[in-house]
């Protein structure tokens, strides 16, 4: 290796921290290398507009960040339908799942996070149906039908975000609260009514009362999912999805010696422990100085924001993500809910 | 053995033909030969020869390229083919394999056949097409008025080769042998009844027949090929050669310091007509 | 997305692995199949100029509902069974288009050496288990080829019975077992492709209204002349190897015996023509394939023909030029060879048809022409329309005569008779070995009537005029498309003019101009010798300008048209070895149409 080189920029996963960080890394280091990683076979895509699938008739590409000319002209280079089974920060190499390596300078984990789903309902997890890509998100839209059912489990906020856009278009929806509802905003206890009124008032059936004690499959011509609840009471449903928070996908950072809790660590610069490794996106855990710990940042303008200050930081830059911020959920003028992790476009 | 050593003419022959009324053989175009050329006893013989073996002319065709000798096919009442310098061999095998029950002769010189023919010999040879090839071997080219042929002797001294042919002779009888020729024989124009006797039994062969005639070139050769040499020099093959011995035939080939006529070498097996039949056969069976 | 009735469809698959990945296979299976489905298919396959080993194939195959006529310079999907030789084209896959490639590697490849590393960011990516799938339904990895068809047809809604037919077909000779397998991994790879979740926006459509056809079927340029050879009753064949006519003799060497015909392999092909014409001498359909050396070889014998009168029919099909030139790649640049090889004036008949069709037409037609005029006629192919497939319609009723040659009259007298008579057609009653008292001898030397040599001057001008005039009729031979005009009728503003496979670029080509509003036609000419000088003039009288594409450096056609009719034209020249680019003919069109505005507003 010479001092000379050129940069290669690998940037696993291609969703708003990734590319965000591209763009960036592009406009600060015109004659490197980019190369995004990503599981699906799109082009990046917005997934916080993902609930809009319910609302368009318009295919895939509406939900394109860049259109695929973006990435000839900015020279960033998009490998696709493939994923990174693991990492050799010591040579810098990540092995992809079709057994091609791809060597990196610098690297940016931008991977996010996949469904969360608790303990208590992992068994019947092949019946929730997921929505964390515009593949999942299609073949839900195509599964419920016009004024169909959905059950939410959970109600976290990017699940309730797709709930009120269900609603505007006359599906019916109901979340089964257990504790993750208004996730990942801290609601107080005193507050918590009066938000679920607001979202009964917005047309969603709202369930906190009650527990799940199975989910079972629909019969012929029945509708595709029942619900058991723990008094006996059975609902049925189109679909059901399980909105309760993020898990980052980083299994294939095992045994890559980079330091992990739930998230990759990182300092508010967002550099982890290898000083060539950089992380954005959901799947960080970034250093709080005022809390004295590692902790989330959601949303897509902070997700969006950590992947310009990792862009930055990455070509030398020295910027930090500001670790205080307004997470209140509030109530709009309209009588409806809104939230500063509603914030994109 | 008829010794023939003045030239015979044109008009003598005519009135020779004209004379035995064995017109039905012979065309009414007269031979453009030299007179006293080598090639009147040959068409003389092929005509003998047909008669003889009672072929219809309308079931002949006499196949032919270029030279001197293959004006020949002009000079017969059968049907003809004159074609190209060299390629006498492939089109009777054309004609042969698109019609078999036409008897086909094939007639040519020494430089068409093993100059730009050599080619086709071979193959004519060993698919053992069933036709009879009279090869008329004057050691020369006389269409083109004398150059050097493959079968020319050395130091020939020629319009090509002033300072003399330095090029080795060709070996037709060993070639032939070697290429599977299931019948060959030579023979000499200035023996016109054993050349005839010679004539029939090729064509009368079921298979390749190889018929070398030495020839002499009356006006382009005065000194090699002439009658006086090939009178001298000419022989009969032992009576004990035995034409069915392969080996035997290869040795009597070799012999280079006289000529020997007669039939080197004759056996029998399957011609290509016979191999094609099988073949459909076959394919019937196949299919 | 549900499959409409009414959508069209035209999907081109190119197929791209190393010899003995089972390329051509699959390529041969999906068009087989799709032809079966009614569809319309145009496929071409490139092979390796090695004689084994790892070479590159492709097979390429435009699926449409409605007539097209050639290769789209763009494909909708590439498969990859190889991808160091598929890499280079995956920059051939359309905006939206996919690439379909082995997902599951047998080892480690190198940094940049998979082909989902070269995908344009407007390409899809499907990466498949090939391999696995192969191992895990039939205990072997060679069927990769057939998971990957499988997954195709899964991909695009194509009709799976149509492949399990084809495939029962193409391996029944074989083993049941065999069979069996082959149709399970097809299977396999058709349940994966029906379970990815699809981006690609096209889909088989209807087939046309034609529905499933049994009569459609699928056959190479080559293969068509095949048919029209033994539907018009070929007798012998006398040949020698050469790419890409070799397929032509291998055909022919395992039907014609079937039928009482005879086929030989010949020394050379001197030896092929020679004995052609030999064959053809004695009343004998008869006939001999080759390409462009082969056909130089043959010059000789062309001239022979001519002079003395004999039928004999030459397949030549056209590669890279000159000597051995590119022996697998396609070229036009044999026409002036086909026209004006021979020595002296030794004009013959040359055809060269534009499509498979044509080729069958072509063929048959050639053995009658070849009788009727008593001339050697070449049928002129390129390796582009010898390989390329499309799926056709022959016809119920064998459309060629029997026999076609002039013979003498019956109460003629025999001793009268002449071979090369002059008559007012120019055409002389011939008699063949057989027929009694009618001997004579044909001769390449020039003759009198009688066939005795002679160079009177009065004898040699007027046999040299025979052997032309009684040529002409055959521009109005039955049966047979000798030019064709297409696209607008009456003025327009740029008339393309083409010849053989390019023709399909061509009328591409048109179709497009015209639909952008340009006054557009094109012509075809079929018959190059003697060429339809009237029909081609009045053409370019309607023409503000005309365009002459073909694959060759020269201008063949154009010249030849030039020097015909005294008019100019605009050249478009290509000698990349590969057919011309729709695209590149319908600039100049747009470019001359501008052109011709410009003229106009003057």
């Amino acid at each position: 290796m010479t001092m000379t080189m050129t940069e290669h920029y690998v940037i696993i996963g291609n969703g708003v921290a990734g590319s965000e960080a591209a763009r960036h890394l592009r406009q600060r280091d015109g004659d490197s290398r980019i190369t995004m990683v990503s599981a699906g076979k799109l082009l990046s895509i917005n997934r916080y507009e993902l609930p809009k699938i319910f609302s368009t008739s318009a295919d895939w590409r509406d939900f394109l960040l860049h259109p695929p000319e973006y990435y000839d002209e900015q020279n960033i280079s998009v490998r696709r339908n493939t994923w990174v089974s693991h990492v050799d920060p010591a040579n810098k190499l990540l092995m992809l799942h079709h057994r091609e390596p791809l060597s990196y300078t610098k690297l940016l984990i931008a991977s996010g996070g996949g469904r969360y789903i608790p303990e208590s309902l992992n068994q019947f997890k092949d019946l929730i149906a997921k929505f964390g890509t515009y593949e999942e998100a299609k073949s839900v839209s195509d599964a419920l039908p016009k004024r169909g059912h959905m059950v939410m489990l959970g109600g976290d906020m990017i699940g309730l975000d797709l709930a009120r856009s269900l609603v505007r278009n006359g599906y019916k929806v109901t979340v089964i609260g257990e504790g993750h509802l208004f996730w990942p905003h801290r609601v107080e206890a005193d507050e918590r009514q009066q938000f679920i009124a607001v979202l009964q008032g917005m047309g969603i059936n709202v369930r906190t009362d009650v527990g799940i004690t199975s989910i079972k499959e629909g019969g012929r011509n029945k509708p595709e999912r029942h619900i058991v609840l723990d008094n006996d009471e059975v609902i049925d449903a189109d679909v059901v999805l399980s909105f309760c928070g993020l898990m980052p996908s980083l299994a294939f950072m095992a045994g890559a010696g980079v330091d992990i809790e739930r998230g990759v660590l990182v300092n508010p610069q967002l550099r982890s422990t290898d000083k060539s490794i950089w992380a954005a996106g959901d799947v960080c855990q970034i250093w709080s100085p005022e809390e004295n710990q590692y902790r989330f940042f959601y949303g897509w303008e902070n997700v969006k924001k950590m992947g310009k200050i990792a862009a930055f930081n990455m070509t030398g830059a020295d910027e930090s993500i500001d670790t205080v911020q307004n997470e209140k959920l509030v109530t709009t003028k309209s009588g409806e809910i809104d939230s500063p992790f509603w914030q994109y476009g | 053995m008829m010794n023939v050593s003045t030239p015979v003419y044109l008009e003598d022959k005519l009135e020779e033909v004209e004379r035995s009324g064995k017109l039905e053989y012979r065309s009414g175009t007269l031979p453009t030969w030299c007179p006293g050329c080598g090639y009147f006893s040959i068409s003389e013989g092929v005509g003998k020869a047909m008669t003889e073996l009672g072929l219809d002319q309308k079931d002949t065709v006499c196949v032919s390229g270029i030279g001197c000798a293959s004006r020949f096919p002009f000079f017969m009442n059968t049907y003809g083919f004159h074609s190209l310098h060299g390629r006498a061999l492939p089109v009777a095998t054309g004609i042969k394999v698109a019609n078999d029950d036409l008897t086909v002769v094939v007639v040519g010189g020494d430089g068409d056949a093993f100059a730009i023919g050599g080619g086709h010999i071979p193959h004519a040879a060993r698919r053992n097409v069933d036709i009879t090839y009279i090869l008329f071997d004057n050691g020369v080219y006389g269409l083109t008025k004398g150059q050097t042929s493959p079968t020319s002797v050395l130091g020939f001294k020629t319009t090509t080769t002033p300072y003399l042919n330095f090029d080795q002779p060709l070996n037709p009888l060993m070639m032939l042998l070697s290429y599977g020729a299931s019948w060959v024989a030579q023979a000499y124009a200035g023996e016109p009844h054993h050349l005839t006797e010679m004539i029939k039994a090729a064509i009368d062969h079921r298979g390749f027949s190889y018929l070398h005639v030495l020839s002499p070139c009356v006006t382009f050769d005065k000194t090699s090929m002439t009658y006086k040499n090939l009178d001298m020099s000419v022989h009969p093959l032992p009576d004990d050669h035995d034409a069915s011995d392969f080996s035997a035939a290869m040795t009597a080939a070799q012999t280079t310091d006289h000529h020997q006529i007669g039939v080197y070498f004759s056996s029998e097996r399957p011609t290509l007509s016979d191999g094609l039949d099988e073949i459909s056969e076959r394919a019937k069976q196949t299919a | 997305m549900a499959r409409t009735a009414k959508q069209r469809t035209d999907i081109q698959i190119a197929i791209c692995g190393s010899a003995g990945d089972g390329t051509i296979a699959a390529g041969d299976i999906l068009k087989q199949a799709m032809a079966k489905a009614g569809y319309n298919v145009i496929a071409f396959d490139v092979y390796p100029p090695e004689i084994r080993g790892f070479g590159k194939c492709i097979a390429r195959a435009r699926i449409t509902s409605e007539q097209v006529y050639s290769l789209k310079s763009e494909s909708d999907c590439l498969i990859s069974l190889n991808d160091s030789h598929a890499i280079p084209h995956v920059s051939e896959v359309c905006k939206f288009g996919t690439v379909i490639y082995e997902d599951t590697p047998v080892s480690t490849v190198e940094e940049g050496a998979h082909v989902s590393s070269h995908l344009a960011p407007a390409h899809l990516p499907y990466g498949v288990a090939f391999r696995e799938i192969s191992e895990r339904i039939t205990s072997s990895a060679r069927s990769r080829n057939i998971v990957a068809v499988g997954y195709l047809a899964g991909l695009y809604d194509m009709p799976a019975d149509v492949f399990h037919e084809v495939i029962s077909g193409k391996f029944a000779s074989k083993s049941k077992e065999l069979a069996d397998s082959v149709r399970a991994a097809f299977d396999a790879g058709f349940q994966a492709g029906v379970d990815t979740f699809r981006l690609h926006f096209d889909r088989m459509g209807a087939a046309g209204g034609r529905g499933k056809q049994t009569d459609l079927v699928m056959m190479s340029g080559n293969a068509a002349i095949v048919r029209g050879c033994l539907d018009a009753g070929i007798d012998t064949f006398f040949g020698y190897p050469i790419t890409p006519a070799t397929t032509i003799m291998e055909m022919l060497a395992r039907e014609m015996p079937k039928r009482g015909g005879r086929l030989l392999q010949t020394e050379d092909e001197i030896s092929a023509i020679a004995a052609t014409i030999g064959a053809g001498y004695t009343g004998a359909r008869a006939a001999t394939a080759t390409s462009g050396p082969g056909l130089a070889l043959m010059a000789e014998m062309m001239g022979l023909g001519a002079m003395a009168e004999v039928p004999a029919v030459a397949f030549v099909s056209q590669r890279g030029g000159p000597s051995t030139g590119m022996p697998t790649k396609t070229e036009q640049s044999d026409l002036n060879l086909a026209v004006f090889g021979v020595a002296g004036d030794g004009q013959r008949i040359v055809l060269a048809p534009t499509n498979v069709e044509g080729c069958y037409k072509c063929a048959g037609k050639a053995f009658e022409m070849a009788e009727a005029f008593q001339t050697p006629v070449i049928v002129l192919l390129d390796l582009y329309l010898s390989n390329r497939y499309e799926a056709v319609q022959l016809p119920v009723k064998n459309p060629f005569a029997e026999n076609c040659s002039k013979a003498p009259r019956k109460n003629a007298s025999p001793a009268e008779y002449s071979r090369y008579k002059l008559t007012s057609d120019g055409v002389s009653p011939r008699a063949i070995p057989g027929e009694t008292g009618r001997m004579h001898t044909v001769t390449g030397l020039e003759h009198d009537e009688r066939g005795k040599p002679s160079d009177q001057p009065r004898i040699h001008h007027a046999m040299s005029g025979k052997r032309h005039q009684k040529l002409l009729p055959a521009l109005k031979h039955p049966g047979i498309t000798i030019s064709k005009r297409f696209g607008d009728k009456g003025a327009v503003d740029v008339g393309v003019l083409g010849w053989g496979s390019t023709f399909g670029e061509i009328l591409e080509a048109m179709i497009e101009a015209r639909k952008e509003g340009i006054r557009c036609a094109a012509m075809k000419v079929v018959m190059l010798s003697p060429l339809p000088v009237g029909p081609v003039k009045a053409f370019m009288d309607d023409c503000n300008e005309v365009l002459v594409p073909e694959l060759n450096y020269e201008a063949q056609f154009a010249s030849l048209v030039t020097g015909a009719t005294g008019r100019s034209v605009h050249r478009l020249n290509r000698v990349r070895g590969t057919p011309m680019s729709v695209g590149e003919i319908l600039d100049q069109i747009r470019h001359l149409a501008g052109q011709s505005g410009k003229i106009a507003a003057e």
